[in-house]
């Protein structure tokens, strides 16, 4: 940082300071976003009718790096953990189920990484979602260019218990 | 499997200390409070990732030093194992296999196998029935690391349980209500499997025990090892161990509501031990409760040994002493030099002379280890 030139350092301050000040949460999926509702929510080309919950601003970004996905997201904000006194309620779960029951949703996928927290999350709002739509999770298993003989076992066994019919 | 070196750096009292083995047995002598045990438990770390003596991870680095570092060559059928473990004050800990900092600490385990047998496994008949869930449990690690995972997560999940109890009271809402059903589901899940591991591996344990009771007691005692599993265990399908474990806390549901904790489940398993159909806890003799211990080791040794395919290490922390003359006879018959064992005592005048004369005797004093 020191050797940098100093207008550049000067720009990544104001850009630091201006993320501080403007940056919030849209009010619709919780996405990070400068203004109140987000470009992900606003997009017109985007599919309306599919919603990818998430855990974290994070997953959406890397979600939106596959370039696979065109659908909505909802960023809960954490994952239900009793022992931090995280509980539904302190997750965007409520607007969540709102959302769904209120719009015309044909899916919501369920991305959530799997640790116990994150298990027992997806179970939690599942339930609440079956009854209004579709619900779906990610497959978890091989990473690509994975050897099959290098995986550990808890990561075969994931995929093993996700396996689907060859199509 | 041989353990050829272990190097020792900023580790309990040990600043930098490099030990060679060049014997199958060792003898390690010196005083109490000289560092005997911190070295056989060093190799226990190395063994388990955990220490009977202590959790936390501060207690094992010396003091005034922010890291201490147990590294090892162990000679195994297919090569050299390189190991190195690194702990940290305040943060996580570094495991290194062959140069590799591993990603998971998991796959550290099952490189170095041993069986520890320390005076205060003296006690595992007499003890709480946590020591015994200890000793089952360290056993399975070692047969099957995937277990550690798996009871790693039944914790996390009793945990978070437990918590949700807590929170419990009069204004409780529908939303408590399914978050304990999850809890509950995922509680029976990760419970089943421990438990059907537990079982599975006290079943191949016990003839293996009960070969050697017979030979250690001359033929006159019929041992039991009986496991005693919190939740009805029905052999075969896991989906009825599972449906068993469900039923059970349903039926202590309003118990748990009032003593806000987990009454279900593997944390409160326990392991029986009988000699001629009589509690070896309430009845046993002292002589009686030994001679059952001893053969316990013996048999976790032969087990690890069918298992694994090579000869664990044994640590023998303190307990020659502790032991009759016929009894460490006995034992030291077992082992012979088929398994690398590692000794403390503070004198060698208990040992045999064709023992002395076919060991390594290390003398430790003040965290200095000499020939």
């Amino acid at each position: 940082m020191l050797k940098r030139p100093e207008l550049e350092v000067k720009a990544l301050a104001q850009a630091l300071m201006e993320a501080k000040l403007q940056v919030g949460h849209c009010s619709v999926c919780f996405h990070l976003s400068a203004d109140p509702v987000c470009e992900i929510c606003r997009a017109v080309n985007r599919e309306n009718q599919t919603i990818c919950v998430v855990a974290d601003s994070r997953d959406v970004i890397a979600l939106e790096k596959t370039r696979e996905y065109r659908g909505k997201y909802h960023v809960l904000g954490g994952l239900i953990s009793p022992m931090d006194g995280i509980g539904p309620e302190q997750l965007n779960i409520s607007s969540l189920v709102h959302r769904v029951s209120k719009e015309d949703i044909h899916e919501a996928i369920l991305a959530i990484s799997p640790s116990i927290e994150g298990d027992t999350t997806t179970l939690y709002v599942g339930q609440l979602l079956k009854p209004f739509t579709k619900v779906t999770r990610i497959a978890f298993g091989l990473p690509m260019g994975g050897d099959l003989e290098y995986a550990d076992e808890v990561t075969l066994a994931r995929a093993l218990e996700g396996r689907r019919e060859l199509d | 499997m041989y353990l050829k070196t272990l190097h020792l750096k900023h580790f309990r009292n040990y600043s930098d200390q490099r030990v060679e083995f060049c014997a199958p047995k060792t003898i390690l002598v010196g005083d109490n409070a000289q560092g005997k045990s911190n070295l056989l438990e060093s190799v226990e770390l190395l063994a388990t990732l955990k220490s009977h003596r202590t959790s936390r991870d501060r207690d094992l680095i010396q003091d005034g030093e922010a890291w201490g570092q147990i590294s090892a060559a162990l000679e195994r059928e297919l090569g050299v194992a390189e190991m190195a473990l690194i702990l940290r004050n305040g943060s996580r800990r570094t495991a290194v296999l062959n140069g590799e900092k591993l990603r998971r600490q998991m796959d550290f385990l099952g490189t170095l196998n041993a069986v520890q047998f320390s005076s205060l496994d003296l006690d595992l008949v007499r003890s709480g029935p946590g020591e015994r869930r200890i000793w089952v449990d360290t056993l399975l690690m070692q047969l099957e690391p995937v277990y550690a995972y798996i009871l790693q997560q039944y914790t996390t999940v009793l945990k978070q349980r437990n918590a949700l109890l807590r929170q419990w009271g009069e204004n409780s809402t529908a939303s408590h209500t399914t978050q304990l059903a999850i809890w509950d589901a995922q509680l029976a899940t990760l419970g089943s499997r421990v438990i059907r591991r537990r079982s599975r591996v006290l079943k191949r344990l016990t003839p293996i025990a009960q070969t050697w009771h017979t030979a250690i007691s001359g033929h006159t005692e019929e041992l039991q090892i009986r496991y005693a599993p919190s939740v009805p265990l029905t052999e075969g399908d896991p989906a009825l161990v599972q449906q068993a474990f469900l039923d059970k806390i349903q039926q202590r549901a309003i118990a748990e509501q009032h003593q806000h904790t987990t009454l279900v489940g593997p944390h409160r398993d326990d392991i029986d031990f009988t000699i001629n159909d009589t509690p070896a806890r309430q009845y046993g003799s002292q002589g009686q409760q030994r001679t059952l211990v001893l053969a316990l080791k013996l048999a976790e040794l032969k087990l690890i040994e069918s298992v694994v395919g090579e000869p664990p290490l044994l640590l023998l922390d303190d307990v020659l002493a502790e032991l009759d003359l016929s009894r460490q006879n006995q034992l030291l018959d077992a082992i012979q030099d088929r398994y690398q064992t590692l000794i403390t005592t503070t004198h060698l005048g208990s040992f045999d002379a064709q023992w002395l004369n076919s060991s390594q005797i290390l003398q430790v004093k003040a965290g200095v280890v000499t020939p």
